[in-house]
């Protein structure tokens, strides 16, 4: 079969970062774990600071045909494949003019299982200038595959109000209806450019990359799975320095800190469920490692530099209220730009997010970790689970002696916590407000209380 | 000398013999440069030049001496000169605990909770497997991982003699006991540096560089490291497009007498084929039980198995996305001067100097290029057209102006925004002996620390540690570009991407100079870089020196290492009157040799510029 080749702009010609535009195009049967991969490159990408957004065809056909059965996905059902193709047409359209904005990565979240369908993106995407990257997930794990169809059975809007058993049935009918069609991304394809990830990540083929950000999106791809997990989060046990109110340095945790060290392995076992091992990462600072100290001699221990807290440079060690006194400019720069501002000598959240890389890419490679680590660290781990823009990141209440559970799935991040009952003094400040610690009042954004969304 | 010679002996591997380069006088640098570039090719690649070319008095000028430095060179020596890529240098961890885009250290030394990793290269000659290894531990000491690159070739030379060729069965399966002891022999050497460097030397990856051409042979390579505790990670350059075959042969085969007077194509068709039939026995990777990326046809495809073991093997694949095996050139100028008093925020055009230097600037450049290539074609070289020229500036006006000339004869021209400068902060409109008046404390910081220093309202503090950082993006699309490039910026930028390329420690960075008057080429070989300066005539005197919005405030002796010649910053650049021998000398020579610590370093901190600098450029 003879394809017409798509003028490409080549990386021979230095294409500039901010000029390319990428339409990522996932490939795959249903329940290869397609939307939750394409749900984190999009977090991924906007904590980086790049605009990105996924395009559900499933959500545009849903506005016509809100609850499907198996039959509609029948390639013979006439009506059926009209609809499913009018759906794409419309997402791809709307991707164009999203590009056309501004945009930088678009995601086409849909099975995209034939040639002739991937030959149509990226005809269409060539014609605006906008290079096309397909990211295959093909898997065969029979275990993963039913894991996937129960999850999607309860939280697919497909399904809302069924019968769970009727759903899993129809919902594997649709697999096979898929599978009589499906095209694997093969030579034939050869001038594309792709990624093709097979046995969960095992085995990967990466195909003519064009430039340095799909070469850069590839890269987080890779470390992705598609297996259930969960990860716990937990800052250290209060500490000395917590008591004073000084922020940074190396300090010893507190009596009450000591007391949520000892209650941490409990409160870790009971949300967990079983007795599996976790992997526990920590800091390299003293507060973190006592913290975690109790936790069973099977939980493998590892300590991060690059989970140490915020480098506050020359104002380590000292309080809100000396550095107002000492820096009444830096003070205020910092209200103004949290995000942005860095301390003398000392680090931005900014820079914190960069130097979290080497984390996320673990993160996302491993399965179920607990890490205890420090407020602002945790803030932007968090935010880049769950979507926080980088104003509101940096003045999250993340309470002390308070254990996180998110468990990512593919239409969002669960997150569950777990309060020790131990009390222990308040490290966050109001944006614009006094010169030390304060209590937070009910509009601020606390982590685990009603207001976000905790359980 | 032998001073040099015993210091340099100390910190390395095995103690050898110094000698000074050859004498060259200025006028003949393109020439010499040149054939020296394709002569070393051959003598860095021992598989070939061992078996397929005779060294004779008239193509090679390396004497017995040389040959003999040759044999026994360990490739690890203390860095000589900023002109030679410090890719191969024992790094000199007092003055640069940190790499200059690291971004945090461990007691250990080790990054990333990796482990120690053994990367194994698999592929036949002429596949750039020895590109690939000195490239990836280029850009993995540059994140501050400890990286070491050992070339198997270096050790089957040091073992052969000068000028010996292995037994014609060295590479087969049914070779003779004899050639089996030799190759066991030659192997333990270099098994036992890896260990040494991974177990004694805080190492935390080595690549071993080697064909390793069958299945067993490296599925017992990787029992060995697993022993000692070391993950081995397989990558393998396989190539099936006879295009880029042919190309990397005809860009081996060319100095050879063998092939004299033969039809470049014929010429390297032969070759291959003697490949071939030197190493008849290959097996590309198929084991699914290891760990291996296969780079096909240079970078066109990726495939890789079963990489289970962590952050850095991914980290390896996402350089080895960006990166290719064809040569080319990269040269390094400043933008012209502004007709305003300069200023960062002003972002003024160019003045009418400033146009006439990016017209002076632009012809420099592309006589040259074409000087090169003559050059090239007179000493038998291919006579292949040059490759495309583009041009890389910031977005400010006075780069994007510089490039103008250039633009408008037909050279593609690209704006990099990530390219902008360090924003110099608060000091921007001072003078050196104000700033050091007016910010006792900062000035005592930086000079302290130079590279990771921040000053106050510079961008939020950035420093040039920040600006390595943040240039990832233009040093992977620099691996990428295929072509030729200039890159016109600021000086701030051409020093981290110099110090990129040339693999210059973070230290210093900070003190490296590009005057007005000198394009700076980086000529890749596979075995290091190599950079030249090409001096542009008649510059106004006044236009020359350093960048003025740059912080001048200069950095204390170190004793380590000398940037370039005239390096006081804030002075004018001196004229330059000839190039020091190591700039010439082929890099084996250069170990050790005059320059090793410059006297340099012991220049007293030089007169400060005369009232405000600012206003000159």
């Amino acid at each position: 079969m003879e394809l017409p080749r798509p003028s490409k702009k080549t990386n021979g010609v230095g294409v500039q970062v901010e000029d390319t535009q990428i339409c990522v195009v996932m490939v795959g049967l249903p329940a290869r774990g397609k939307s939750l991969i394409a749900q984190k490159a999009q977090r991924y990408l906007r904590w980086l600071s790049i605009d990105a957004k996924v395009f559900n065809v499933g959500n545009y056909r849903r506005n016509d045909t809100p609850h499907p059965t198996a039959e509609f996905f029948d390639t013979t059902n006439v009506e059926g494949e009209r609809m499913r193709r009018a759906a794409a047409k419309a997402a791809v359209s709307d991707m164009i003019d999203w590009f056309k904005k501004g945009g930088l990565i678009g995601i086409l979240d849909a099975t995209n299982s034939t040639r002739v369908r991937r030959r149509w993106i990226a005809e269409t995407m060539d014609a605006h200038g906008i290079e096309t990257l397909y990211v295959e997930s093909k898997c065969d794990d029979e275990d993963l595959i039913m894991s996937n169809i129960l999850e999607v059975k309860t939280t697919s809007p497909d399904y809302i109000g069924q019968d769970p058993e009727i759903a899993a049935r129809d919902f594997r009918n649709r697999i096979r209806n898929y599978e009589k069609v499906y095209q694997t991304i093969d030579e034939q394809e050869s001038d594309l450019t792709y990624l093709k990830i097979m046995d969960v990540g095992k085995r990967v083929i990466i195909n003519r990359i064009q430039d340095y950000l799909q070469s850069r999106v590839v890269y987080y791809l890779m470390n992705l799975h598609i297996k259930p997990r969960s990860i716990w989060l937990s800052r250290h046990g209060e500490s000395e320095y917590n008591l004073g109110g000084q922020i940074g340095g190396d300090a010893d945790l507190s009596e009450r800190g000591h007391r949520y060290a000892k209650l941490l392995p409990e409160l870790v076992r009971k949300s967990v469920g079983d007795d599996r091992p976790l992997t526990v990462w920590t800091s390299t600072l003293k507060r973190t490692i006592q913290t975690a100290r109790f936790l069973p001699k099977d939980y493998n221990q590892l300590q991060w530099k690059a989970l140490d807290e915020l480098d506050s440079g020359v104002c380590d060690g000292m309080t809100y209220a000396e550095i107002k006194e000492a820096y009444p400019e830096d003070f205020a720069a910092r209200d103004d730009d949290k995000y942005n501002y860095r301390y003398r000598g000392g680090e931005s959240y900014r820079d914190v997010v960069i130097r979290l890389e080497p984390i996320i890419m673990e993160l996302e490679r491993s399965e179920d970790i607990l890490i205890v680590t420090h407020q602002a660290v945790l803030r932007c781990i968090y935010a880049y689970f769950m979507k926080k823009d980088q104003k509101l990141s940096p003045w999250l209440n993340v309470p002390l002696h308070t254990l996180i559970k998110l468990t990512p799935r593919a239409y969002g991040t669960i997150e569950e916590f777990t309060s020790s009952g131990i009390d222990a003094v308040s490290t966050w400040r109001g944006q614009g407000s006094v010169a030390k610690h304060e209590d937070p009042p009910a509009s601020a954004n606390t982590l685990g209380s009603a207001g976000d969304g905790g359980a | 000398m032998s001073i040099n010679a015993t210091v340099a002996s100390e910190l390395e591997l095995e103690p050898r013999v110094v000698v000074q380069g050859p004498q060259s006088s200025p006028e003949s640098l393109t020439v010499v440069t040149t054939f020296r570039l394709y002569e070393r090719r051959l003598s860095l690649r021992p598989e070939l030049s061992e078996t397929f070319v005779e060294a004779s008095a008239d193509t090679f000028v390396l004497d017995d001496s040389t040959a003999e430095i040759a044999a026994n060179s360990p490739r690890y020596r203390r860095r000589s000169s900023t002109f030679i890529d410090g890719v191969h240098d024992v790094p000199d961890e007092k003055n640069s605990p940190m790499a200059p885009a690291q971004l945090y250290s461990t007691m250990s030394g080790r990054l990333f909770h990796s482990g120690r990793i053994a990367i194994v290269l698999v592929g036949l000659p002429a596949r750039g497997k020895t590109h690939i290894s000195v490239s990836l531990c280029r850009y993995l000491q540059w994140l501050g991982v400890k990286t070491r690159v050992f070339h198997l070739g270096d050790y089957r030379r040091a073992t052969m003699g000068p000028g010996v060729e292995v037994p014609d069965d060295y590479f087969f399966i049914n070779a003779s006991a004899a050639s089996v002891m030799l190759r066991q022999k030659i192997l333990k050497k270099c098994r036992e540096d890896i260990y040494a460097w991974l177990n004694h030397e805080n190492g935390q990856v080595a690549i071993y560089d080697a064909v390793n051409p069958l299945a067993n042979g490296r599925r017992s390579l990787a029992k060995e490291f697993a022993k000692h505790d070391v993950q081995t990670l397989f990558l393998e350059s396989y190539v099936t497009d006879e295009k880029i075959l042919q190309e990397n042969a005809r860009s081996v085969k060319i100095s050879s007498p063998d092939f004299i007077g033969m039809d470049p194509d014929d010429a390297a068709q032969l070759y291959l084929k003697r490949i071939d039939m030197k190493i008849p026995y290959f097996e590309t990777m198929e084991e699914i039980d290891l760990n291996y990326v296969k780079m096909i046809n240079a970078g066109e495809r990726i495939s890789y198995n079963n990489v289970s073991f962590g952050y850095l093997s991914h980290r390896i694949v996402f350089y080895l996305m960006n990166l290719h095996i064809k040569s080319r050139h990269t040269f390094f100028a400043r933008a012209g001067t502004s007709s305003q008093e300069d200023s960062y925020k002003l972002d003024a055009h160019l003045s009418e100097e400033g146009a006439e230097y990016a017209k002076q600037m632009s012809e420099t450049l592309l006589e040259h290029r074409e000087a090169e290539r003559a050059a090239l074609i007179a000493s038998g070289g291919s006579d292949a057209p040059l490759k495309p020229l583009i041009v890389w500036t910031s977005t400010r006006k006075r780069t994007i102006e510089t490039a103008e000339y250039l633009g408008g004869n037909g050279f593609k021209v690209r704006q990099r925004s990530q390219m902008s400068q360090l924003n110099p902060g608060v000091c921007e409109k001072l003078s050196e002996r104000a700033i050091r008046c007016m910010y006792p404390e900062e000035v005592a910081l930086h000079e302290k620390d130079p590279y990771h220093h921040r000053y106050p309202r510079a961008e939020f503090y950035k420093s040039y540690h920040d600006l390595a950082v943040r240039l990832e993006p233009i040093i992977l699309e620099l691996e990428r570009e295929q072509n030729d490039l200039l890159i016109i910026a600021h000086e701030s930028v051409l020093r981290v991407l110099y110090g990129y390329l040339m693999a210059c420690d973070a230290m210093s960075i900070p003190t490296l100079k590009f005057p007005r008057n000198e394009i700076i080429e980086i000529i890749p070989a596979s075995y290091q870089n190599e950079a030249k300066r090409i001096i542009i005539p008649n510059v106004d005197h006044n236009i020359i020196p350093g960048s003025p919005e740059d912080i001048k405030i200069l950095v204390p002796p170190s004793g380590a290492v000398s940037p370039m010649p005239g390096s006081g910053l804030g002075t004018p650049a001196e004229p330059i009157i000839n190039l020091s021998k190591d700039t010439l000398a082929p890099p084996k020579i250069t170990n050790g040799s005059a320059k090793e610590i410059t006297t340099d370093a012991k220049v007293p901190i030089p007169p400060h510029k005369p009232e405000n600098p600012l206003s000159r450029d």
